[in-house]
Protein backbone atom coordinates (compact mmCIF):
# COMPACT_ATOMS: atom_id res chain seq x y z
CA UNK A 1 0.00 0.00 0.00
CA UNK A 2 1.11 3.55 -0.73
CA UNK A 3 0.12 6.25 1.69
CA UNK A 4 0.61 9.95 1.04
CA UNK A 5 0.19 12.23 4.04
CA UNK A 6 -0.23 15.95 3.30
CA UNK A 7 2.54 15.67 0.74
CA UNK A 8 3.70 19.14 -0.31
CA UNK A 9 6.38 20.36 -2.69
CA UNK A 10 7.25 23.92 -3.64
CA UNK A 11 9.59 25.11 -6.35
CA UNK A 12 10.31 28.70 -5.41
CA UNK A 13 6.89 30.26 -4.81
CA UNK A 14 5.11 27.81 -7.13
CA UNK A 15 3.37 24.99 -5.29
CA UNK A 16 3.70 21.80 -7.34
CA UNK A 17 2.01 19.45 -4.88
CA UNK A 18 -0.22 20.89 -2.21
CA UNK A 19 -1.16 18.88 0.89
CA UNK A 20 -1.91 15.69 -1.03
CA UNK A 21 -3.27 12.85 1.14
CA UNK A 22 -4.13 9.62 -0.65
CA UNK A 23 -4.09 5.90 0.12
CA UNK A 24 -3.43 3.59 -2.80
CA UNK A 25 -4.75 0.10 -2.10
CA UNK A 26 -3.36 -3.24 -3.24
CA UNK A 27 -5.24 -5.58 -5.56
CA UNK A 28 -6.53 -2.93 -7.94
CA UNK A 29 -5.07 -0.64 -10.57
CA UNK A 30 -5.27 2.94 -9.35
CA UNK A 31 -5.14 5.60 -12.03
CA UNK A 32 -3.49 8.91 -11.19
CA UNK A 33 -5.07 11.52 -13.40
CA UNK A 34 -4.53 15.19 -13.92
CA UNK A 35 -3.77 17.75 -16.61
CA UNK A 36 -0.19 18.50 -17.67
CA UNK A 37 1.70 20.20 -14.86
CA UNK A 38 -0.74 19.10 -12.16
CA UNK A 39 1.98 17.51 -10.02
CA UNK A 40 1.71 13.83 -10.96
CA UNK A 41 5.38 13.32 -11.77
CA UNK A 42 6.53 15.37 -8.79
CA UNK A 43 4.37 13.18 -6.55
CA UNK A 44 5.87 10.04 -8.08
CA UNK A 45 9.40 11.39 -7.56
CA UNK A 46 8.65 12.18 -3.93
CA UNK A 47 7.32 8.65 -3.35
CA UNK A 48 10.67 7.36 -4.67
CA UNK A 49 12.71 9.70 -2.50
CA UNK A 50 14.18 11.48 -5.55
CA UNK A 51 12.66 14.81 -4.54
CA UNK A 52 12.37 15.75 -0.88
CA UNK A 53 8.89 16.93 0.20
CA UNK A 54 8.69 20.33 1.89
CA UNK A 55 5.99 18.96 4.14
CA UNK A 56 4.26 15.66 4.79
CA UNK A 57 5.50 12.23 3.80
CA UNK A 58 5.05 9.35 1.41
CA UNK A 59 5.07 5.85 2.90
CA UNK A 60 5.22 2.44 1.27
CA UNK A 61 3.83 -0.21 3.59
CA UNK A 62 4.45 2.28 6.41
CA UNK A 63 8.11 2.88 5.48
CA UNK A 64 9.75 5.89 3.81
CA UNK A 65 11.36 4.91 0.52
CA UNK A 66 14.94 5.73 1.61
CA UNK A 67 14.53 3.40 4.59
CA UNK A 68 13.61 0.35 2.50
CA UNK A 69 16.05 -2.56 2.81
CA UNK A 70 15.66 -3.69 -0.80
CA UNK A 71 14.01 -0.85 -2.74
CA UNK A 72 13.73 -2.66 -6.08
CA UNK A 73 12.23 -5.75 -4.46
CA UNK A 74 9.61 -3.58 -2.76
CA UNK A 75 8.75 -0.91 -5.33
CA UNK A 76 9.12 -1.08 -9.09
CA UNK A 77 9.05 2.25 -10.86
CA UNK A 78 8.84 3.51 -14.42
CA UNK A 79 9.49 7.23 -14.08
CA UNK A 80 10.27 8.20 -17.61
CA UNK A 81 11.39 6.37 -20.69
CA UNK A 82 14.85 7.90 -20.56
CA UNK A 83 16.19 6.86 -17.19
CA UNK A 84 19.11 4.94 -18.68
CA UNK A 85 22.50 5.67 -20.24
CA UNK A 86 22.06 5.58 -24.04
CA UNK A 87 25.45 3.98 -24.55
CA UNK A 88 24.68 0.98 -22.39
CA UNK A 89 22.86 -2.14 -23.58
CA UNK A 90 19.51 -3.04 -22.06
CA UNK A 91 21.04 -6.18 -20.61
CA UNK A 92 23.91 -4.33 -18.90
CA UNK A 93 21.48 -1.67 -17.63
CA UNK A 94 19.29 -4.31 -16.02
CA UNK A 95 22.28 -6.32 -14.75
CA UNK A 96 23.70 -3.25 -12.99
CA UNK A 97 20.41 -2.46 -11.28
CA UNK A 98 19.89 -6.12 -10.38
CA UNK A 99 23.33 -6.23 -8.73
CA UNK A 100 22.48 -3.23 -6.56
CA UNK A 101 19.60 -5.10 -4.91
CA UNK A 102 21.09 -8.60 -4.97
CA UNK A 103 18.61 -9.78 -7.60
CA UNK A 104 19.84 -13.02 -9.25
CA UNK A 105 21.16 -12.76 -12.81
CA UNK A 106 18.58 -15.05 -14.50
CA UNK A 107 15.86 -12.56 -13.52
CA UNK A 108 17.37 -10.12 -16.05
CA UNK A 109 16.72 -12.56 -18.91
CA UNK A 110 13.26 -13.25 -17.52
CA UNK A 111 12.15 -9.58 -17.53
CA UNK A 112 13.71 -9.08 -20.96
CA UNK A 113 11.47 -11.91 -22.19
CA UNK A 114 8.39 -10.51 -20.41
CA UNK A 115 8.75 -7.12 -22.11
CA UNK A 116 9.81 -8.63 -25.44
CA UNK A 117 13.31 -7.15 -25.64
CA UNK A 118 15.33 -10.39 -25.57
CA UNK A 119 16.41 -10.04 -29.19
CA UNK A 120 17.45 -6.41 -28.74
CA UNK A 121 19.11 -6.88 -25.35
CA UNK A 122 22.67 -6.35 -26.58
CA UNK A 123 21.85 -3.21 -28.53
CA UNK A 124 22.72 0.13 -27.03
CA UNK A 125 19.56 1.49 -25.44
CA UNK A 126 20.07 4.85 -27.14
CA UNK A 127 19.17 3.21 -30.46
CA UNK A 128 15.75 2.12 -29.17
CA UNK A 129 12.45 3.54 -30.35
CA UNK A 130 10.27 5.29 -27.77
CA UNK A 131 8.14 2.17 -27.45
CA UNK A 132 11.20 0.01 -26.78
CA UNK A 133 12.42 2.51 -24.19
CA UNK A 134 9.10 2.24 -22.40
CA UNK A 135 9.44 -1.54 -22.45
CA UNK A 136 12.94 -1.28 -20.97
CA UNK A 137 11.49 0.96 -18.25
CA UNK A 138 8.80 -1.63 -17.54
CA UNK A 139 11.50 -4.32 -17.37
CA UNK A 140 13.31 -2.27 -14.70
CA UNK A 141 10.06 -1.90 -12.75
CA UNK A 142 9.46 -5.66 -12.83
CA UNK A 143 13.08 -6.58 -12.08
CA UNK A 144 12.71 -7.09 -8.33
CA UNK A 145 9.27 -8.72 -8.56
CA UNK A 146 7.95 -5.93 -6.31
CA UNK A 147 4.62 -5.74 -4.51
CA UNK A 148 4.18 -2.08 -5.40
CA UNK A 149 4.40 -0.67 -8.93
CA UNK A 150 4.58 3.01 -9.83
CA UNK A 151 4.34 3.91 -13.48
CA UNK A 152 4.45 7.45 -14.79
CA UNK A 153 2.73 7.68 -18.19
CA UNK A 154 3.63 4.13 -19.26
CA UNK A 155 1.64 4.17 -22.50
CA UNK A 156 3.48 7.20 -23.93
CA UNK A 157 4.96 6.23 -27.25
CA UNK A 158 3.50 2.73 -27.34
CA UNK A 159 1.64 1.46 -30.39
CA UNK A 160 -1.90 0.05 -30.00
CA UNK A 161 -0.54 -3.46 -29.50
CA UNK A 162 1.86 -2.15 -26.83
CA UNK A 163 -0.92 -0.23 -25.11
CA UNK A 164 -3.03 -3.34 -24.87
CA UNK A 165 -0.02 -5.31 -23.65
CA UNK A 166 0.66 -2.87 -20.83
CA UNK A 167 -3.01 -2.75 -19.91
CA UNK A 168 -3.18 -6.53 -19.57
CA UNK A 169 0.14 -6.60 -17.72
CA UNK A 170 -0.97 -4.03 -15.15
CA UNK A 171 -4.35 -5.66 -14.58
CA UNK A 172 -2.63 -9.03 -14.17
CA UNK A 173 -0.18 -7.59 -11.62
CA UNK A 174 -3.03 -6.05 -9.63
CA UNK A 175 -4.97 -9.31 -9.75
CA UNK A 176 -1.98 -10.97 -8.06
CA UNK A 177 -2.59 -8.63 -5.12
CA UNK A 178 -0.01 -5.98 -5.95
CA UNK A 179 -0.45 -2.24 -5.55
CA UNK A 180 -0.41 -0.64 -9.01
CA UNK A 181 -0.34 3.16 -9.28
CA UNK A 182 -0.35 4.50 -12.84
CA UNK A 183 -0.33 8.15 -13.85
CA UNK A 184 -1.79 9.38 -17.09
CA UNK A 185 -3.44 12.39 -18.62
CA UNK A 186 -5.45 10.14 -20.93
CA UNK A 187 -8.81 9.58 -19.32
CA UNK A 188 -9.97 7.16 -22.01
CA UNK A 189 -6.96 4.93 -21.47
CA UNK A 190 -7.36 5.04 -17.70
CA UNK A 191 -11.03 4.07 -18.03
CA UNK A 192 -9.91 0.81 -19.63
CA UNK A 193 -6.99 0.07 -17.32
CA UNK A 194 -7.82 1.39 -13.86
CA UNK A 195 -10.41 0.45 -11.27
CA UNK A 196 -9.90 3.37 -8.93
CA UNK A 197 -9.03 6.93 -9.89
CA UNK A 198 -7.18 9.67 -8.03
CA UNK A 199 -7.67 12.97 -9.84
CA UNK A 200 -5.49 15.98 -9.05
CA UNK A 201 -5.22 19.49 -10.41
CA UNK A 202 -2.66 22.15 -9.49
CA UNK A 203 -1.19 19.76 -6.96
CA UNK A 204 -4.43 19.34 -5.01
CA UNK A 205 -6.61 16.29 -4.69
CA UNK A 206 -9.80 16.89 -6.66
CA UNK A 207 -11.51 13.57 -6.19
CA UNK A 208 -10.93 9.93 -5.30
CA UNK A 209 -13.41 7.76 -7.12
CA UNK A 210 -13.87 4.63 -9.16
CA UNK A 211 -14.16 4.43 -12.90
CA UNK A 212 -17.66 2.98 -12.43
CA UNK A 213 -18.81 5.96 -10.34
CA UNK A 214 -17.39 8.49 -12.75
CA UNK A 215 -19.01 6.73 -15.69
CA UNK A 216 -22.37 6.61 -13.93
CA UNK A 217 -22.93 10.38 -14.38
CA UNK A 218 -24.85 11.91 -17.27
CA UNK A 219 -21.87 13.01 -19.32
CA UNK A 220 -19.08 11.04 -20.94
CA UNK A 221 -15.94 10.16 -18.97
CA UNK A 222 -14.07 12.83 -20.86
CA UNK A 223 -16.62 15.49 -20.00
CA UNK A 224 -16.61 14.36 -16.38
CA UNK A 225 -12.82 14.72 -16.33
CA UNK A 226 -12.98 18.23 -17.82
CA UNK A 227 -15.66 19.21 -15.32
CA UNK A 228 -13.41 18.04 -12.48
CA UNK A 229 -10.30 19.76 -13.73
CA UNK A 230 -11.79 22.89 -15.31
CA UNK A 231 -10.79 25.09 -12.38
CA UNK A 232 -7.38 23.53 -12.07
CA UNK A 233 -5.72 23.68 -15.48
CA UNK A 234 -2.64 25.84 -15.87
CA UNK A 235 -2.30 25.92 -19.63
CA UNK A 236 -5.22 26.05 -22.02
CA UNK A 237 -5.33 26.83 -25.70
CA UNK A 238 -8.17 28.55 -27.55
CA UNK A 239 -9.64 27.93 -30.99
CA UNK A 240 -7.38 28.93 -33.84
CA UNK A 241 -9.96 30.85 -35.85
CA UNK B 1 20.56 -10.42 4.57
CA UNK B 2 19.77 -7.07 6.04
CA UNK B 3 19.36 -4.85 3.03
CA UNK B 4 21.71 -3.48 0.42
CA UNK B 5 25.06 -1.98 1.25
CA UNK B 6 28.29 -0.71 -0.21
CA UNK B 7 29.14 -4.13 -1.67
CA UNK B 8 25.98 -4.18 -3.79
CA UNK B 9 26.41 -0.62 -4.95
CA UNK B 10 30.02 -1.35 -5.89
CA UNK B 11 28.93 -4.31 -8.01
CA UNK B 12 26.41 -2.08 -9.75
CA UNK B 13 29.03 0.59 -10.40
CA UNK B 14 31.50 -1.94 -11.78
CA UNK B 15 28.97 -3.20 -14.31
CA UNK B 16 28.06 0.38 -15.23
CA UNK B 17 31.68 1.44 -15.69
CA UNK B 18 32.54 -1.53 -17.90
CA UNK B 19 29.42 -1.31 -20.05
CA UNK B 20 29.90 2.09 -21.68
CA UNK B 21 32.34 2.62 -24.50
CA UNK B 22 33.64 5.97 -23.26
CA UNK B 23 35.36 4.19 -20.35
CA UNK B 24 37.38 2.02 -22.70
CA UNK B 25 38.19 4.80 -25.15
CA UNK B 26 39.41 7.13 -22.41
CA UNK B 27 41.49 4.37 -20.79
CA UNK B 28 43.06 3.34 -24.08
CA UNK B 29 43.70 6.95 -25.05
CA UNK B 30 45.40 7.61 -21.69
CA UNK B 31 47.77 4.67 -22.15
CA UNK B 32 48.44 5.47 -25.81
CA UNK B 33 49.12 9.15 -25.13
CA UNK B 34 51.71 8.32 -22.50
CA UNK B 35 53.30 5.61 -24.63
CA UNK B 36 53.45 7.99 -27.61
CA UNK B 37 54.96 10.80 -25.55
CA UNK B 38 57.56 8.39 -24.15
CA UNK B 39 58.51 7.10 -27.58
CA UNK B 40 58.61 10.62 -29.02
CA UNK B 41 60.94 11.84 -26.29
CA UNK B 42 63.22 8.82 -26.66
CA UNK B 43 63.44 9.19 -30.43
CA UNK B 44 64.05 12.93 -30.12
CA UNK B 45 66.97 12.45 -27.78
CA UNK B 46 68.65 9.71 -29.85
CA UNK B 47 70.81 12.08 -31.86
CA UNK B 48 70.88 14.82 -29.24
CA UNK B 49 74.20 16.30 -28.14
CA UNK B 50 75.33 16.31 -25.46
CA UNK B 51 74.18 12.78 -24.70
CA UNK B 52 71.05 12.83 -22.51
CA UNK B 53 71.10 11.55 -18.96
CA UNK B 54 68.90 8.73 -17.69
CA UNK B 55 66.99 11.27 -15.56
CA UNK B 56 66.34 13.54 -18.55
CA UNK B 57 64.85 10.68 -20.52
CA UNK B 58 62.70 9.49 -17.65
CA UNK B 59 61.42 12.94 -16.67
CA UNK B 60 60.47 13.80 -20.20
CA UNK B 61 59.08 10.41 -21.17
CA UNK B 62 56.49 10.69 -18.41
CA UNK B 63 55.32 14.01 -19.91
CA UNK B 64 52.35 12.31 -21.59
CA UNK B 65 50.75 12.43 -18.15
CA UNK B 66 49.71 16.01 -18.98
CA UNK B 67 47.27 14.56 -21.52
CA UNK B 68 46.51 11.37 -19.61
CA UNK B 69 45.40 13.34 -16.53
CA UNK B 70 42.80 15.16 -18.61
CA UNK B 71 41.51 11.91 -20.09
CA UNK B 72 41.28 10.12 -16.75
CA UNK B 73 39.89 13.25 -15.10
CA UNK B 74 37.18 13.28 -17.75
CA UNK B 75 36.56 9.59 -17.02
CA UNK B 76 35.96 10.43 -13.36
CA UNK B 77 33.65 13.31 -14.27
CA UNK B 78 31.61 11.19 -16.69
CA UNK B 79 31.07 8.44 -14.12
CA UNK B 80 28.83 10.95 -12.35
CA UNK B 81 27.66 13.49 -14.93
CA UNK B 82 26.99 10.77 -17.51
CA UNK B 83 24.16 9.74 -15.19
CA UNK B 84 22.78 13.22 -14.60
CA UNK B 85 22.88 14.07 -18.28
CA UNK B 86 20.91 10.99 -19.33
CA UNK B 87 18.40 10.48 -16.51
CA UNK B 88 20.20 7.31 -15.42
CA UNK B 89 20.75 8.95 -12.04
CA UNK B 90 17.06 8.49 -11.19
CA UNK B 91 17.30 4.74 -11.85
CA UNK B 92 20.43 4.62 -9.72
CA UNK B 93 18.97 6.51 -6.77
CA UNK B 94 15.71 4.57 -6.97
CA UNK B 95 17.77 1.37 -6.66
CA UNK B 96 20.08 2.73 -3.96
CA UNK B 97 18.32 5.64 -2.24
CA UNK B 98 21.13 6.14 0.28
CA UNK B 99 23.05 8.34 -2.10
CA UNK B 100 26.33 8.49 -0.25
CA UNK B 101 26.64 4.74 -0.70
CA UNK B 102 26.41 5.36 -4.44
CA UNK B 103 29.09 8.05 -4.24
CA UNK B 104 31.36 5.83 -2.13
CA UNK B 105 30.92 2.98 -4.63
CA UNK B 106 31.73 5.30 -7.54
CA UNK B 107 34.85 6.53 -5.75
CA UNK B 108 36.02 2.98 -5.04
CA UNK B 109 35.26 1.54 -8.47
CA UNK B 110 36.35 4.50 -10.59
CA UNK B 111 39.33 5.20 -8.34
CA UNK B 112 40.48 1.60 -8.57
CA UNK B 113 40.06 1.49 -12.33
CA UNK B 114 41.77 4.85 -12.87
CA UNK B 115 44.66 3.87 -10.59
CA UNK B 116 45.16 0.68 -12.60
CA UNK B 117 44.99 2.49 -15.92
CA UNK B 118 47.21 5.27 -14.56
CA UNK B 119 49.90 2.81 -13.50
CA UNK B 120 49.72 0.98 -16.83
CA UNK B 121 49.94 4.29 -18.69
CA UNK B 122 52.86 5.46 -16.60
CA UNK B 123 54.79 2.23 -17.15
CA UNK B 124 53.95 2.45 -20.84
CA UNK B 125 55.45 5.95 -20.96
CA UNK B 126 58.59 4.78 -19.19
CA UNK B 127 58.95 1.63 -21.29
CA UNK B 128 58.47 3.24 -24.67
CA UNK B 129 60.95 5.94 -23.70
CA UNK B 130 63.49 3.27 -22.83
CA UNK B 131 62.80 1.24 -25.96
CA UNK B 132 63.25 4.31 -28.14
CA UNK B 133 66.77 4.98 -26.85
CA UNK B 134 68.04 1.42 -27.22
CA UNK B 135 71.29 1.12 -29.05
CA UNK B 136 72.41 4.68 -28.22
CA UNK B 137 74.94 5.97 -25.73
CA UNK B 138 72.14 7.23 -23.47
CA UNK B 139 72.21 5.28 -20.20
CA UNK B 140 69.15 3.15 -19.51
CA UNK B 141 66.99 3.98 -16.48
CA UNK B 142 66.36 0.84 -14.47
CA UNK B 143 63.25 0.28 -12.42
CA UNK B 144 65.64 -1.25 -9.90
CA UNK B 145 66.67 2.33 -9.13
CA UNK B 146 64.31 3.52 -6.36
CA UNK B 147 64.21 7.07 -7.72
CA UNK B 148 63.08 5.81 -11.14
CA UNK B 149 60.52 3.36 -9.78
CA UNK B 150 59.13 6.00 -7.44
CA UNK B 151 58.61 8.51 -10.24
CA UNK B 152 56.82 5.95 -12.43
CA UNK B 153 54.56 4.65 -9.64
CA UNK B 154 53.73 8.08 -8.23
CA UNK B 155 52.78 9.30 -11.70
CA UNK B 156 50.28 6.43 -11.90
CA UNK B 157 48.87 7.31 -8.49
CA UNK B 158 48.64 10.98 -9.49
CA UNK B 159 46.54 9.96 -12.49
CA UNK B 160 44.24 7.90 -10.27
CA UNK B 161 43.82 10.87 -7.92
CA UNK B 162 42.97 13.11 -10.88
CA UNK B 163 40.08 10.81 -11.79
CA UNK B 164 38.79 11.08 -8.21
CA UNK B 165 38.97 14.88 -8.36
CA UNK B 166 36.84 14.44 -11.49
CA UNK B 167 34.30 12.33 -9.57
CA UNK B 168 34.10 15.04 -6.89
CA UNK B 169 33.71 17.91 -9.36
CA UNK B 170 31.18 15.89 -11.34
CA UNK B 171 29.10 15.36 -8.21
CA UNK B 172 29.20 19.07 -7.39
CA UNK B 173 28.59 20.45 -10.89
CA UNK B 174 26.45 17.58 -12.36
CA UNK B 175 26.77 18.80 -15.97
CA UNK B 176 29.36 17.04 -18.16
CA UNK B 177 30.60 20.06 -20.11
CA UNK B 178 30.69 22.39 -17.14
CA UNK B 179 32.38 19.80 -14.92
CA UNK B 180 35.07 18.92 -17.48
CA UNK B 181 35.64 22.62 -18.11
CA UNK B 182 35.98 23.22 -14.37
CA UNK B 183 38.42 20.34 -14.03
CA UNK B 184 40.60 21.52 -16.93
CA UNK B 185 40.49 25.06 -15.58
CA UNK B 186 41.63 23.89 -12.16
CA UNK B 187 44.49 22.00 -13.79
CA UNK B 188 45.85 24.83 -15.93
CA UNK B 189 44.79 28.22 -14.54
CA UNK B 190 46.62 27.93 -11.19
CA UNK B 191 49.82 27.05 -13.05
CA UNK B 192 49.58 30.14 -15.21
CA UNK B 193 48.72 32.21 -12.15
CA UNK B 194 51.71 30.85 -10.23
CA UNK B 195 53.91 31.73 -13.19
CA UNK B 196 52.95 35.40 -12.87
CA UNK B 197 54.70 35.61 -9.50
CA UNK B 198 58.03 34.67 -11.03
CA UNK B 199 60.58 33.31 -8.57
CA UNK B 200 58.33 33.67 -5.52
CA UNK B 201 55.60 31.78 -7.38
CA UNK B 202 57.13 28.53 -6.23
CA UNK B 203 55.71 29.02 -2.73
CA UNK B 204 52.28 28.75 -4.32
CA UNK B 205 53.34 26.58 -7.24
CA UNK B 206 54.20 23.61 -5.08
CA UNK B 207 50.49 23.26 -4.35
CA UNK B 208 49.47 23.39 -8.02
CA UNK B 209 48.65 19.99 -9.58
CA UNK B 210 50.37 20.35 -12.94
CA UNK B 211 53.51 21.90 -11.44
CA UNK B 212 53.64 19.11 -8.89
CA UNK B 213 53.34 16.56 -11.67
CA UNK B 214 56.08 18.02 -13.85
CA UNK B 215 58.53 19.06 -11.15
CA UNK B 216 58.00 16.80 -8.19
CA UNK B 217 56.08 13.63 -9.05
CA UNK B 218 57.12 12.51 -12.53
CA UNK B 219 60.82 13.32 -12.01
CA UNK B 220 63.72 11.48 -10.43
CA UNK B 221 64.45 14.34 -8.03
CA UNK B 222 62.07 17.25 -7.33
CA UNK B 223 63.06 20.79 -8.20
CA UNK B 224 64.19 22.67 -5.06
CA UNK B 225 61.28 24.41 -3.34
CA UNK B 226 58.74 21.75 -4.29
CA UNK B 227 57.53 18.99 -2.02
CA UNK B 228 58.84 15.45 -2.25
CA UNK B 229 56.93 13.37 -4.79
CA UNK B 230 54.93 11.38 -2.29
CA UNK B 231 53.82 14.53 -0.44
CA UNK B 232 52.65 16.02 -3.74
CA UNK B 233 50.66 12.86 -4.44
CA UNK B 234 49.13 12.97 -0.97
CA UNK B 235 48.14 16.60 -1.65
CA UNK B 236 46.38 15.45 -4.82
CA UNK B 237 44.52 12.79 -2.84
CA UNK B 238 43.61 15.50 -0.33
CA UNK B 239 42.16 17.68 -3.13
CA UNK B 240 40.17 14.67 -4.31
CA UNK B 241 38.87 14.02 -0.78
CA UNK B 242 37.75 17.65 -0.40
CA UNK B 243 35.95 17.62 -3.76
CA UNK B 244 34.24 14.30 -2.97
CA UNK B 245 33.19 15.42 0.51
CA UNK B 246 31.69 18.64 -0.89
CA UNK B 247 29.85 16.56 -3.48
CA UNK B 248 28.63 14.19 -0.77
CA UNK B 249 27.19 17.05 1.29
CA UNK B 250 25.40 18.56 -1.72
CA UNK B 251 24.12 15.15 -2.81
CA UNK B 252 22.11 14.85 0.35
CA UNK B 253 20.16 18.07 -0.04
CA UNK B 254 19.52 18.20 -3.75
CA UNK B 255 16.55 16.82 -5.63
CA UNK B 256 17.44 14.64 -8.54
Amino acid sequence: MIELRELTKRYGDRVAVDGLSVRVQPGVVTGFLGPNGSGKSTTMRMILGLDAPDHGQALIGGVRYPDLSWPLKTVGALLDAGAFHPGRSARAHLAALAASNDIPGPRVEQVLRIVGLSDAATRRAGTYSLGMRQRLGVAVALLGDPGVLLLDEPVNGLDPEGIRWIRDLLRGLAAEGRTVFVSSHLIAEMALTADRLVVIGRGRLLVETTVAELAAGDDSLEDAFFRLTSQATDYRGVGAS
Amino acid sequence: MNGYGFRHAARMERIKLRSVRSTWWLAIAAVVSMAAAGAGVGLGYRSHTPVATAAQILNNSLGGAIVAQLLLGALGVLVVTGEYGTGMIRSTFAAVPRRRIVLAAKVAVCGGAALTVGLVASFAGYLSGQLAIRGTAIPAASLGDPAILRAVVLTGVYLGATALIGVGIGTIVRHSGAAIGTLFGLMFVPMIAAGLFGESGIAVGRFVPLLMLLNSIAVTSPIPGLFAGWISVLLMCGYAAVAILCGGVLLRYRDS
